[in-house]
C-alpha cells in the first residue's frame, strides 16, 4: 500500500531513545512502589498492614516488614498510613535477581552481584518464551506493549518467540493456576539449556490478589528456578526493558534490600 | 436486590417464566448461586427492552432446577459453572460437561480444573480429518486457552476453544474482604478492563448501601470509563491489522494506544486507570486541566487520519467483509454483547438502556450494523472511538469544582447490582454483604464470558487463514471469561 | 528348452484350474505358483532369442496356430510372473483358498500366455476374453469390496467394447490378408492404406488399451480392483498388464505399415498424446486415493500409459526412418514395465500384508514400520515406482527422458512439438508419482503413532523383502539385465539397440555424450556415502542428549488424531486441480436446542470422474433411451407379435424370390 509506506516514512522514528541518556522512558507520572521512610513510623500503629490486600505489610515483633514482592502498586497503605510513613513514588523499575532484595531491610545490601558468565553470549541477542500462567491481562498488555513503535524491544536484540524450543528465557506471568501448572513445567522442559526463568509481575513472584486459593497457586517459588524477579501490578514495559537490560548485565541492578539505590 | 426488580420463583415456575420472557424480547443476563446460611440460592437476573430496571429471580433451597438452556442458550454456561462450582444439578442440559472445575462439589479446597487431559468433542464420523490442538500456551504474546480445530486443509469443520486455564477463583477473594477496600480485587479481575469492573463493583456497593455520589464523582467516572474504552479499541484496531499483516497498519494503531495509556499515566498515575475508584466516588481528586483536553485533540486528530487510512486499505478490508460472520439471531441467543452485539444488529448499550454515572443526558451514540462480519465489528469500534472523544471533551466542559467521595458503608445483608458498558460489552456485579458488613458473596460477570460462548459459531465452517483475523475481530480476553 | 518349460507352465496352470473346480485349491495355488516359476525358467531358458515355434494340434478357424513368444514377449512374460508366483503363494487374505480365485487365476495366466505366444488372430482374442474372464473371476470371489458386483460389471462392460474393438480389428486385418495367421499380417502391412492405418490404429488402441488403462478406460480401475485384494492386482498388474502391452506393441509396430516419409504421422501422434494424457489423468486421481488398491490400480494404468507414450515415440521415430532412437525407445518401454510389474506386485503384496494384520486397505498408520525388512522392502518398490535412484524406475524413467529429449532430432515441427510436450507431461506426472508414493510408505508403512502397531506375518515380510531386493537388483545390474534383449530389436528396426544402452557400467541412450547414469555404481557409492552421516550420529550420540515430548502447547496431545492424513495430504492438489477433481466435500452436524449444542458430526469427502458423467453416463443413457422405445416389441400384445411374424415372413419370401 503506497499509502501506508508514505505514511510511515513521514511519520518519522518513533521510537524513544530510553534507555538511553536523554531518553523518555514513557512513564510520566506512573506511580510505582510505595515508599517505606521507618523514621516517620509511629509507634503501635499498624494502619498499613491492615488496609494490605496480599499482606505484602506485616507486623513483625512490633516492626513493619514490607515485601515489595507481594505489592500489587493499589495505592490503599499511602492512603492508610496517618504519618507519610508510606508514600507514593515513581519507583517502578523493582527488578532483582535476588528474592531477598525484594524485602525492605535498614542495611540495604544484597548477596554479591553476579555476573554470570553463561549470559555473555545472548547480551545481544535474547529470545524470550512468554507464558500466561493465569494473569489478570495486564501484563500481557505490558509485554504487548514491549513490540510497539514506541518501545521497539527489538532494537535491544531481544525478540519473543513462538516456541520454547528456540527461548533462552522463559517469561513467566501470572500466580500459577493449577490448570496451568503442567503446562508451564512442560514448557521449561522444553527449552534448551542454558535456558532462565523470569518472574514478571507480583503474582508471578508471590500470587498476587488471589495466592493461594483453590485455583490459585502463589507465583513460581516452588515451580521454577527464578532467576529474575519484577514485581509491579502490572509492571510497566519502562520497568521490563530494565529488568532484562540488568539481567544481561547491560544495566546495573538498582534495587537492593527493597529500595532503589543511585 | 438494589438495582433490581426482585421475584421469587418456584422452580417449576422458572420455565413459564423464561418463555414469557422470551415472548417478551427479553434475555436472561447471567445466573449465579450461592450459599447464604447453608441453604443454596440461584438468582437469575433478566433485562426487559424498555425497562431500565433488571429483574431479578430468587429460587431459594433447590439443588435441582430445571435447566434453561433450550429457552436461552446463553445460560448454558451459567448453569454449567453453577454444576462445577457450586455442587447444583440442572436436569435436561443438553451440554452437562464440566466447564470450570470437575469433581469439587461444594468444598473447594481439592477441586481439579476442568482444564486438563483431553478436550470433549462431539463424536467425529470422519475418518481423514486431522485435529490441532493449539494451546494453552500459543505463539506469541497472548493469553492461555486451548483450541482443538477439526479440519482438512484450510477447510476448518469443528472448532472448541477450551478456556478456564486462567481460572484463578477470583470471586472467592472477595469473600470476607472490606467491601469499601475489594475495588482493589475488582480491578484485577481484568486489567484491560480496570475501570470497567471497579465501576461495576463500586455501583454495586453503593446500591447496596443506598448512597448518591457526588457529581464531580460521576463525571470522572465518565471520563475515566471513555478513555480506557478509547485505548482499548485502539488495541484492537492496530491488532487487527496484525493478523491482515499491514504492518504499518498495526505499528499505527499501537502507537496510539500507547499514547492513550501514556495519557492515562499523566491524568492519574496508572496507565490502566487503577486505584482511582471506590464505593462512595473516588479515592483522590484528578486535576484534568487544559492539557488533557489538549492531548484528547491531538490524539483525536491522530486517529480520524488513522481511520481514513484503514478505510481505504482495499487489502485489510478484503480480509475483513465476510469474515467471520455472527448472524444476528445467533448473537441474540449465545447473548453476545459490546460492539461484537452492536455489529450484528442488535442495539443495546447499557449506557443508554439502564443509564449509570453520568451517562443519562450525555450525548450518546450507539452505532449499530447490520452485516456482523468483521468489518462490522472494526467500524463500529472505530464510531465508538469517535463518540467517546466526543463524550470526554463534553465531560471536561462540564467538570465543576466539588467533592469526589461520600461515606459509603453498605449496612450487613444489603445487596446491590452494579453494571456499566465496558470496551468489550457489559459488565455486571451483583454484591452480598454478609452479617458482619463484610463481602459475602460476588459475582462477576464479564463480556468475554458471554462472547466466547458466540465465538465458535463464527469459525464452524470457515477457513484456518481467516480464523486469526475473526478471533482479532471479536476482541476478546480470557482473564475476564475465567476469572 | 524354453518350450518345453512353457508346456509345462500351461499344464500346470490347467491342473489349478481343473483342481480348483474339483474342491483342491490349495493345492491348486501351488500348482499356480509351480507353473508360475516354470514360466519364469522359460524366460531366463528362452532370452535373447525367444522360443521356438511350436505349432499346436488342431485348427482355428481352419487355419493352423503356431506358438513362439518372441524375446521381448519373454522378457515382460518373466517380469510379470515373478510376483504372481508371491502372490499365489501367499493368497489373498481372504478367510480360506477360494476356488473361485484359483480358477480366475489359472484362467488368466493361460490367457496372458496365450496372448504371449499364439500367432493367429482368433487365437488372440479367445486368450484375450480369457484374461478377461479370469480376472473377473478373481475379483468376484474376492468379494473384498462394497460393491463388488457392480464393479465388475463395469469393469467387464468396458473391456468388451475393447473385446468388440479388437474383433473389428482383426476382422479387418483379416479380410484385408485373407487369413489370421500374424505372418501374413506382417507381410500384408505395408499394402493398407493411411486411413484404413489409422481406423486400425484406434480400435487396436481401444481394445488393448481398455485392459492398460488408457483414457477413457481407466475408470473400471478403482472400482474392480477396490473389490479384490492385492494378490489379485499383482496378477492384473503384473503379467495380464504386460501381455496387454505386449500385444498393443506387436499390433501397432508390425500389423500396421510404416507411414511414408514426411507425411503427416497422425497415428504416432495420436498414440502418444493418448499415452501422455492418460498418465496425467491417471496419476493425478491415484495421488487422491485413500485405498491401498484403487490407488496402485490408477498408478498401474499411469505406469502403461508412460510406456504406451515411448511406444508411440518409438512409432514417430520409425516414421522419420531413425531407427536407432525407435529401436531406443520401443526398448525403454519394456524395461519400464518390467521394472513396473515388480514393484507393484511387491506393494500390492504390502496391502494385503496390512490388510491381514489391521482389517483395511485403508492408507493410514498402521505402524508396519518396525518389521524392518516389509519396510525396506516397500520402501524400495514404492522408490521404484517414484523413480528414485538406483532402483530399476529410475532406471527406466531417465531412459524415458532421454528418448523423448533426442526429439530434436526430428526434422519436422510436429514431432519436436509433440515430443516436447510429452516431456513436460511426463515431468508432471513424474512429481505427482513421487508424492503418490511419497503417501503410501509414509502413511501407510512406516510410523510407528499406531499403538497397537500392526504384526505383519512372516510371509509377507518375507515377500516384501525379497521383492524389494529384485527391485533394486533390477536397477543396479540394468547392464546385465539388458542382454537379455539384444536381439529383442533386429526383427522390428534391424539393428540391435540394447548393447547400445550400456557403457560398461553405465547406463546411455545409445551414446555417453548424450547422458549417462550409473544405478551400479550408485548402489555401491550410495552406502560409502551414508557412513559420514552415520559417522556423525555415533559421535553425537557420546554427548548426554536431553529428550522432551513434542511441543504442541504445553499438553499432551492424541498423536494419531493429529498426525496427517491420506485426505489432508491429498487436499491442496484437490483443491489446486479441482477442474479436474471437481471435489465434494459435506458436512452433516447433529444438534439439539436450536442448533447449537452439536453431538455428532459426520464429513464425507470426494472427488469426481470426468470420463464417467461426460462418456459413459450418457451412452448408458442412451442404450436405456433406446431399450424403451424398443420395449414396445415387448408390449405382450398376441396381435403385434403376429402381425410381426406375418412381416418376417414377407421379408423372407422376398428375399427368397429376388
Amino acid at each position: 500500500m503506497a499509502l501506508w509506506t508514505l505514511f510511515g516514512l513521514a511519520s518519522g522514528k518513533a521510537t524513544t531513545a530510553w534507555p538511553r541518556a536523554g531518553g523518555d522512558s514513557g512513564q510520566d507520572g506512573v506511580l510505582g512502589m510505595p515508599r517505606y521512610n521507618p523514621a516517620a513510623c509511629r509507634e503501635g500503629c499498624a494502619e498499613c498492614a491492615a488496609v494490605c490486600p496480599t499482606h505484602a505489610i506485616e507486623l513483625h515483633e512490633g516492626r513493619v516488614a514490607v515485601d515489595y514482592g507481594r505489592c500489587v502498586v493499589c495505592q490503599l497503605c499511602t492512603e492508610a498510613c496517618p504519618a507519610n510513613a508510606m508514600t507514593p513514588s515513581e519507583d517502578w523499575a523493582f527488578g532483582v535477581r535476588d528474592r531477598q532484595d525484594l524485602l525492605w531491610s535498614e542495611t540495604g545490601a544484597s548477596s554479591a552481584a553476579q555476573a554470570a558468565s553463561d549470559r555473555k553470549a545472548f547480551r545481544r541477542s535474547l529470545h524470550i518464551r512468554h507464558v500466561d500462567a493465569g494473569s489478570c491481562n495486564g501484563c500481557e498488555s505490558e509485554l504487548q506493549a514491549l513490540n510497539n513503535p514506541f518501545y521497539n524491544l527489538h532494537r535491544l536484540g531481544m525478540f519473543f518467540t513462538a516456541s520454547p524450543r528456540f527461548a533462552d528465557l522463559l517469561l513467566v506471568t501470572g500466580p500459577v493456576t493449577h490448570a496451568m501448572r503442567e503446562p508451564l513445567k512442560a514448557a521449561y522442559e522444553a527449552m534448551a539449556e542454558p535456558r532462565w526463568v523470569m518472574a514478571v509481575g507480583t503474582c508471578a513472584v508471590s500470587g498476587g490478589i488471589s495466592a493461594g486459593n483453590y485455583a490459585s497457586g502463589t507465583g513460581l517459588e516452588g515451580v521454577l528456578p527464578v532467576d529474575l524477579y519484577l514485581p509491579g501490578c502490572p509492571p510497566n514495559p519502562a520497568a521490563i526493558m530494565e529488568a532484562l537490560l540488568m539481567f544481561l548485565d547491560r544495566a546495573p541492578q538498582r534495587v537492593r534490600g527493597g529500595r532503589i539505590h543511585g | 436486590m438494589i438495582g433490581t426488580q426482585a421475584r421469587t420463583l418456584a422452580p417449576d415456575e422458572l420455565q413459564p417464566a423464561a418463555q414469557d420472557l422470551l415472548a417478551a424480547g427479553g434475555r436472561v443476563r447471567f445466573a449465579y448461586a450461592w450459599s447464604p446460611d447453608g441453604v443454596v440460592e440461584v438468582r437469575y437476573i433478566a433485562s426487559i427492552p424498555d425497562r431500565r430496571v433488571f429483574e431479578s429471580w430468587v429460587v431459594k433451597g433447590f439443588r435441582e432446577l430445571p435447566s434453561l438452556a433450550a429457552v436461552f442458550p446463553s445460560i448454558g454456561w451459567y448453569e454449567r459453572e453453577m454444576m462445577d462450582v457450586n455442587g447444583l444439578r440442572f436436569t435436561d442440559h443438553p451440554e452437562p460437561y464440566p466447564l470450570v472445575l470437575k469433581d469439587s462439589g461444594e468444598e473447594l479446597v481439592n477441586a481439579i480444573p476442568a482444564a486438563t487431559g483431553r478436550p470433549r468433542l462431539p463424536k467425529i464420523d470422519a475418518v481423514d480429518v486431522q485435529q490441532l490442538p493449539f494451546g494453552p500456551i500459543r505463539a506469541d504474546v497472548l493469553e492461555s486457552a486451548e483450541f482443538t480445530f477439526v479440519y482438512v486443509g484450510e477447510h476448518i469443520i469443528h472448532y472448541q476453544p477450551r478456556l478456564f486455564f486462567k481460572h484463578r477463583g477470583m470471586e472467592t477473594c472477595f469473600e470476607g474482604a472490606d467491601p469499601g477496600r475489594a475495588v482493589v480485587t475488582a480491578e484485577r479481575v481484568s486489567a484491560v478492563g480496570s475501570v470497567a469492573h471497579a465501576l461495576s463493583y463500586c455501583e454495586a456497593v453503593e446500591r447496596a448501601a443506598d448512597c448518591a455520589i457526588p457529581a464531580r464523582a460521576r463525571a470522572v467516572r465518565v471520563l475515566l470509563a471513555e478513555m480506557e474504552r478509547i485505548y482499548n479499541h485502539l488495541h484492537y484496531l492496530g491488532h487487527l491489522s496484525h493478523t491482515t499483516t499491514l504492518k504499518v497498519g498495526e505499528a499505527q494503531g499501537k502507537l496510539l494506544e500507547e499514547k492513550a495509556k501514556q495519557l492515562n499515566a499523566r491524568l492519574t498515575g496508572s496507565r490502566f486507570l487503577r486505584s482511582l475508584l471506590a464505593p462512595g466516588g473516588l479515592r483522590r481528586d484528578l486535576d484534568p486541566g487544559r492539557w488533557l483536553g489538549d492531548a484528547l485533540e491531538d490524539l483525536r486528530e491522530e486517529f480520524t487520519t488513522y481511520v481514513e487510512k484503514l478505510e481505504n486499505s482495499e487489502s485489510h478490508l478484503d480480509r475483513l467483509i465476510t469474515t467471520g460472520l455472527l448472524t444476528q439471531k445467533v448473537a441474540f441467543d449465545q447473548g453476545a454483547t459490546g460492539p461484537v452485539a452492536r455489529a450484528s444488529g442488535i442495539d443495546r448499550d447499557l449506557r443508554r438502556d439502564h443509564p449509570y454515572a453520568h451517562y443519562d443526558g450525555l450525548p450518546l451514540t450507539t452505532p449499530t450494523f447490520e452485516d456482523g462480519d468483521a468489518y462490522a465489528r472494526e467500524r463500529v469500534r472505530m464510531a465508538e472511538v469517535e463518540a467517546s472523544f466526543v463524550l470526554c471533551q463534553r465531560i471536561l466542559l462540564l467538570l465543576e469544582p466539588g467533592p469526589v467521595r461520600v461515606e459509603c458503608k453498605p449496612a450487613p445483608l444489603a445487596e446491590g447490582l452494579g453494571w456499566t458498558e465496558g470496551p468489550r460489552g457489559s459488565v455486571y456485579y451483583a454484591v452480598h454483604v454478609g452479617g458482619d458488613g463484610r463481602l459475602a458473596r460476588v459475582k462477576v460477570k464479564s463480556p468475554s464470558f458471554s462472547n466466547w460462548r458466540a465465538f465458535p459459531f463464527t469459525v464452524h465452517d470457515s477457513n484456518m487463514m481467516d480464523y486469526a483475523i475473526n478471533e482479532a475481530s471479536f476482541g476478546l480476553t480470557i482473564a475476564g471469561c475465567d476469572r | 528348452m524354453a518350450d518345453a518349460l512353457l508346456l509345462v507352465a500351461a499344464a500346470l496352470w490347467l491342473a489349478a484350474a481343473v483342481l480348483s473346480l474339483g474342491g483342491v485349491p490349495n493345492l491348486g495355488r501351488l500348482a499356480l505358483a509351480a507353473g508360475a516359476t516354470a514360466g519364469v525358467a522359460a524366460a531366463v531358458a528362452g532370452l535373447p532369442n525367444g522360443s521356438e515355434t511350436v505349432t499346436l494340434p488342431g485348427r482355428l478357424t481352419a487355419e493352423v496356430v503356431d506358438f513362439r513368444i518372441a524375446p521381448q514377449g519373454l522378457w515382460l512374460m518373466g517380469f510379470g510372473l515373478v510376483p504372481a508366483i508371491f502372490a499365489t503363494l501367499l493368497a489373498p487374505p481372504t478367510t480360506g483358498v477360494r476356488r473361485g480365485w484359483v480358477f480366475g487365476v489359472a484362467l488368466s495366466l493361460l490367457g496372458a500366455l496365450g496372448v504371449f505366444g499364439l500367432q493367429n488372430g482368433a487365437g488372440l482374442l479367445i486368450a484375450w476374453e480369457a484374461m478377461s474372464l479370469g480376472g473377473a473371476v478373481m475379483i468376484l470371489s474376492d468379494d473384498l469390496g462394497p460393491a463388488g458386483g457392480r464393479t465388475v460389471l463395469f469393469m467387464l462392460a468396458l473391456l468388451e467394447c475393447g473385446a468388440v474393438a479388437l474383433v473389428l480389428a482383426v476382422a479387418l486385418l483379416g479380410l484385408h490378408t485373407g487369413g489370421l495367421e500374424f505372418d501374413q499380417f506382417l507381410s500384408a502391412a505395408p499394402s493398407l492404406s493411411q486411413p484404413l492405418e489409422i481406423g486400425l490404429g484406434i480400435l487396436l488402441i481401444m481394445g488393448f488399451g481398455a485392459k492398460l488403462g488408457l483414457l477413457p478406460f481407466y475408470e473400471w480401475f478403482p472400482g474392480a480392483y477396490g473389490s479384490g485384494s492385492g494378490a489379485s492386482g499383482a496378477i492384473m498388474s503384473g503379467v495380464v498388464m504386460n501381455a496387454a502391452y505386449f500385444a498393443l506393441a506387436r499390433a501397432l509396430m508390425s500389423w500396421l505399415p510404416i507411414a511414408p516419409q514426411g507425411a503427416f504421422p497422425a497415428l504416432s501422434v495420436l498414440v502418444i498424446a493418448v499415452g501422455t494424457i492418460s498418465a496425467i489423468l491417471t496419476i493425478l486421481y491415484a495421488f487422491q486415493q485413500d485405498d491401498w488398491r484403487s490407488l496402485l490400480s490408477f498408478s498401474s494404468a499411469e505406469n502403461a500409459s508412460i510406456a504406451v507414450a515411448a511406444l508411440g515415440a518409438a512409432m514417430l521415430f520409425r516414421v522419420e526412418r531413425l531407427n536407432d532412437l525407435a529401436g531406443l525407445a520401443w526398448t525403454v518401454a519394456l524395461l519400464h514395465l518390467a521394472g513396473h510389474a515388480l514393484a507393484k506386485g511387491a506393494l500390492f503384496l504390502a496391502a494385503d500384508g496390512l490388510r491381514a494384520a489391521t482389517g483395511s486397505y485403508h492408507v493410514a498408520y498402521a505402524g508396519a514400520g518396525r518389521h524392518w525388512f516389509f519396510g525396506v522392502g516397500a520402501l524400495l518398490a514404492a522408490m521404484s515406482l517414484a523413480a528414485m535412484p538406483p532402483t530399476a524406475g529410475f532406471a527406466s524413467e531417465w531412459f524415458v527422458f532421454q528418448t523423448v529429449f533426442q526429439g530434436f532430432h526430428l526434422p519436422y515441427l510436429v514431432g519436436r512439438l509433440t515430443l516436447a510436450l510429452t516431456g513436460a507431461g511426463l515431468a508432471l506426472t513424474a512429481a505427482v508419482a513421487f508424492a503418490t508414493f511419497a503417501k503410501v510408505v509414509g502413511l501407510g508403512v512406516l510410523s510407528r503413532n499406531r499403538v497397537p502397531s500392526a504384526s505383519i506375518g512372516r510371509p509377507y515380510v518375507a515377500s516384501m523383502g525379497i521383492l524389494g531386493v529384485l527391485v533394486l537388483a533390477l536397477g543396479a545390474g540394468m547392464p546385465l539385465w539388458l542382454r537379455a534383449l539384444d536381439g529383442a530389436t533386429t526383427e522390428l528396426f534391424g539393428m540391435q539397440i540394447a548393447f547400445r544402452m550400456r557403457d560398461g557400467p553405465l547406463l546411455v541412450p545409445l551414446t555417453a555424450k548424450f547422458a549417462f547414469i550409473s544405478p551400479s555404481l550408485l548402489v555401491v557409492v550410495m552406502p560409502l556415502l551414508s557412513l559420514i552421516p552415520i559417522a556423525l550420529v555415533v559421535a553425537a550420540s557420546r554427548r548426554p542428549i536431553r529428550r522432551t515430548p513434542v511441543w504442541y502447547g504445553g499438553l499432551s496431545v492424541d498423536r494419531r488424531r493429529a498426525s496427517t492424513t491420506a485426505l489432508t495430504f491429498s487436499n491442496a492438489m484437490r483443491t489446486f486441480y479441482s477442474f479436474v477433481y471437481r471435489p465434494t466435500a459435506a458436512t452433516e452436524r447433529d444438534a439439539d436446542a436450536g442448533g447449537y449444542f452439536v453431538t455428532k458430526l459426520s464429513f464425507e469427502h470426494d472427488v469426481a470422474p470426468i470420463f464417467g458423467p461426460l462418456v459413459f453416463q450418457p451412452a448408458v443413457a442412451f442404450v436405456q433411451g433406446l431399450a424403451a422405445r424398443l420395449r414396445v416389441l415387448q408390449s405382450g400384445q398376441l396381435n403385434l407379435y403376429l402381425s410381426l411374424i406375418g412381416l418376417l415372413l414377407v421379408l423372407v419370401l422376398g428375399l427368397t424370390l429376388f
